[in-house]
């Protein structure tokens, strides 16, 4: 993605009513691990943390809720909770993408085929729902949105389920930008594929596509401890990747990655053409590479002792392709690893940042990291291990500094999920 | 039709690297495009309509300029000086046009269209300007409209329709306040019917990518 010269020394008048932003660059990535596709990067200090939080019974108003937190430092408000915005409802809220304009956040739940559209672009301090797709499962057959990721005009939608018997063969959904269904795609389940589906990655410059795989309704609405009791249950987890032209939207080659391989990062360094990921029930990290004019996939480091199940369950990259934060969701413990070589990650770091961890995402710079303790309503440990908070932390390169912390519990908003990063320069009508 | 697709591909074939109009080599692509017919373009959206003024200032509505024909249009502005941006598209759309040009029974089936969003300084006699023999040279049957509009007003339904963000700042730097526009380049392919069937970012703007998905929506019809 290319975008047109930067403006110099910058005082922003609104001109035309629709339009841009200031102090936000515009670069070939998102804050190091969004869509390519995505115009305007944050590189200085973001404004706000909005966090997409599960639902819960008896606490506030029991919805899926977005919520939106102050995290400028400077400000009155910092680390304090500026608002949320309930969708009504409770549908097992997971994760959230931007759309290539940067305007709207889509957001969706695991236990519903509904989507929803907030505004950030009229006031990203005060994200507004306006619209709800409520068509996917009829359209396409397939439940559970779980990643959104923006293509040109597009958001491109993959999901966990499918509506005919809740097991993991699932697809993608096409929307164009105005919520509107485009067509949708089948995960293959030849040539060695399971069907199965999580996350999504591209790399344009290598027309390529990667995608993950994870699990069906029937298995991740269940709750974990029984679940790992039920030995014909936890065979029906994904062990594939599919490398995917992705100009023709065609699977070229499914890749062998036990253990149900979850987040896909790309390294945004220039030249770089390699992308990672960790299996949650191996708790391996995997380097897929072009090696001899095909995609492949290689083992390349253990995350924790996965004898003890960890459950490495998202990852965040540096902008430059060096480092990997791993958040293992059992032992709510926060890894960092050198990929300087890739071949050969080493872990250099770690911390223990709560009872239970989920997501983990990083600023341009690296210099804050934002944890939040959420994996699946049925997933989360009970009592008082059944932290709920986005935390904040401030990063040199050697320790995790906490900055603040949101109780989502005390402040009676959910289970703390999905994060995105927003910004007051990107107002635009 | 499926004779000129056979054509086009017969030209892509036999073709050498992609020159711009100002002889500067296109990006090499860094990947090896699907064939033409192996793939489907979808339906995106439906082209918004709107009115537009041609080189002459009259008023139309852009709907004439993307009907009937396959159109490769693009949102401009003629003082962007971005390689990356509308020069890139520029070079794009010189050599797509060569490419039909040269291609029997095909030349008559696509158009090519350049839009201007800053109606203040892209009237149409910079539209003129900026078109230079393009405007007037018929490109081998291959039409190149260039097109504005007459206010931020009129273009508004046609900028957020295609959903083309687009950016303006105050430069405050040296010298007196310069207004600076900038936007993130995309182009759209539009079928006969006046459906958007791919929309490129710089990545897929390529020769090779853009005629092979005119030759592929030749297939289709």
């Amino acid at each position: 993605m290319s975008a047109h010269r930067p403006v110099r020394s910058v005082v922003v008048a609104a001109l035309l009513a629709f339009a841009w932003v200031a102090g936000v660059g515009v670069a070939a990535a998102d804050e190091t691990c969004n869509s390519p596709y995505i115009a305007k990067l944050i590189k200085g200090q973001e404004d706000y943390v909005y966090v997409w939080a599960l639902g819960v019974e008896g606490v506030g108003d029991g919805s899926d809720k977005l919520v939106t937190i102050d995290v400028h430092p400077k400000s009155k408000t910092y680390g304090k909770v500026l608002g949320s915005v309930s969708v009504g409802s409770r549908g097992e809220a997971h994760h959230m993408g931007f759309t290539d304009d940067r305007r709207f956040i889509w957001a969706g739940g695991l236990s519903e085929p509904k989507i929803y559209v907030f505004d950030i672009a009229a006031d990203p301090a005060k994200p507004k729902l306006v619209k709800t797709i409520g068509d996917m499962a009829d359209k396409s057959g397939y439940l559970g949105p779980h990643t959104y990721y923006a293509l040109p005009g597009r958001m491109l939608v993959q999901a966990l389920s499918n509506t005919k018997d809740k097991g993991g063969v699932t697809g993608m959904a096409l929307y164009n930008n105005k919520g509107d269904f485009v067509t949708s795609y089948p995960m293959p389940t030849d040539g060695g594929g399971d069907g199965y589906g999580y996350d999504l990655a591209v790399n344009p410059k290598k027309n390529v596509m990667l995608t993950s795989s994870f699990t069906g309704y029937a298995n991740y609405m269940r709750p974990l401890g029984d679940l790992i009791k039920d030995a014909e249950a936890m065979k029906k987890f994904g062990s594939t990747m599919v490398a995917w032209d992705l100009k023709a939207m065609k699977p070229k080659k499914v890749l062998s990655v036990p253990g149900a391989p979850l987040e896909i990062r790309w390294s945004l360094k220039p030249g770089d053409n390699w992308a990672i990921t960790a299996a949650a029930l191996t708790s391996k990290l995997w380097l897929i590479k072009e090696d001899k004019g095909e995609w492949q996939a290689k083992e390349v480091a253990t995350i924790g002792d996965p004898a003890k199940i960890p459950l490495p369950v998202d990852i965040s990259i540096t902008r430059d392709g060096t480092g990997l934060w791993v958040n293992t969701f059992m032992d709510g413990t926060t890894r960092y690893f050198d990929l300087s070589k890739p071949e050969a990650p080493k872990q250099t770091y770690e911390k223990v940042t709560g009872k239970q961890v989920n997501m983990i995402s990083q600023s341009w710079d690296g210099k804050r990291v934002y944890i939040t303790s959420s994996l699946l309503a049925n997933w989360d440990k009970g009592g008082s291990d059944n932290e709920q908070f986005l935390r904040g932390f401030a990063w040199d390169g050697k320790e995790l500094k906490p900055a603040f912390e949101v109780d989502f519990t005390k402040e009676q908003l959910g289970r703390a999920h999905h994060m995105k990063l927003g910004s007051k320069a990107l107002k635009s009508s | 039709m499926r004779l000129a697709a056979a054509a086009l591909l017969a030209w892509l074939a036999g073709a050498g690297p992609a020159l711009g109009h100002d002889g500067a080599p296109l990006p090499p692509l860094d990947f090896e495009p699907p064939a033409p017919g192996t793939y489907i373009l979808h339906r995106i959206m439906p082209a918004p309509d709107g009115e537009v003024l041609g080189l002459d200032g009259r008023p139309q509505r852009l709907s004439r300029f993307t009907r009937e024909r396959i159109t490769l249009l693009g949102f401009i502005y003629t003082t962007c000086v971005d390689p990356d941006g509308c020069p890139l598209a520029f070079r794009v759309f010189d050599a797509v046009r060569h490419a039909v040009g040269e291609t029997p029974g095909l030349r008559d089936k696509v158009r090519l269209v350049s839009l201007s969003f800053d109606p203040e300084r892209d009237t149409p006699a910079a539209m003129r300007a900026y078109a230079g023999r393009r405007a007037t040279d018929g490109g081998g049957g291959v039409p190149w409209s260039f097109l504005t509009t007459g206010s931020a007003r009129a273009l508004r339904p046609l900028v957020e329709g295609f959903g083309q963000d687009i950016r303006t700042a105050t430069d405050l730097g040296p010298g007196r306040p310069r207004r600076e526009l900038s936007h993130v380049l995309k182009v759209f392919l539009i079928d006969r019917a006046g459906f958007v069937r791919e929309i490129y970012s710089s990545t897929f703007l390529h020769p090779r990518t853009v005629l092979n998905d005119i030759a592929t929506l030749v297939l289709d019809h």
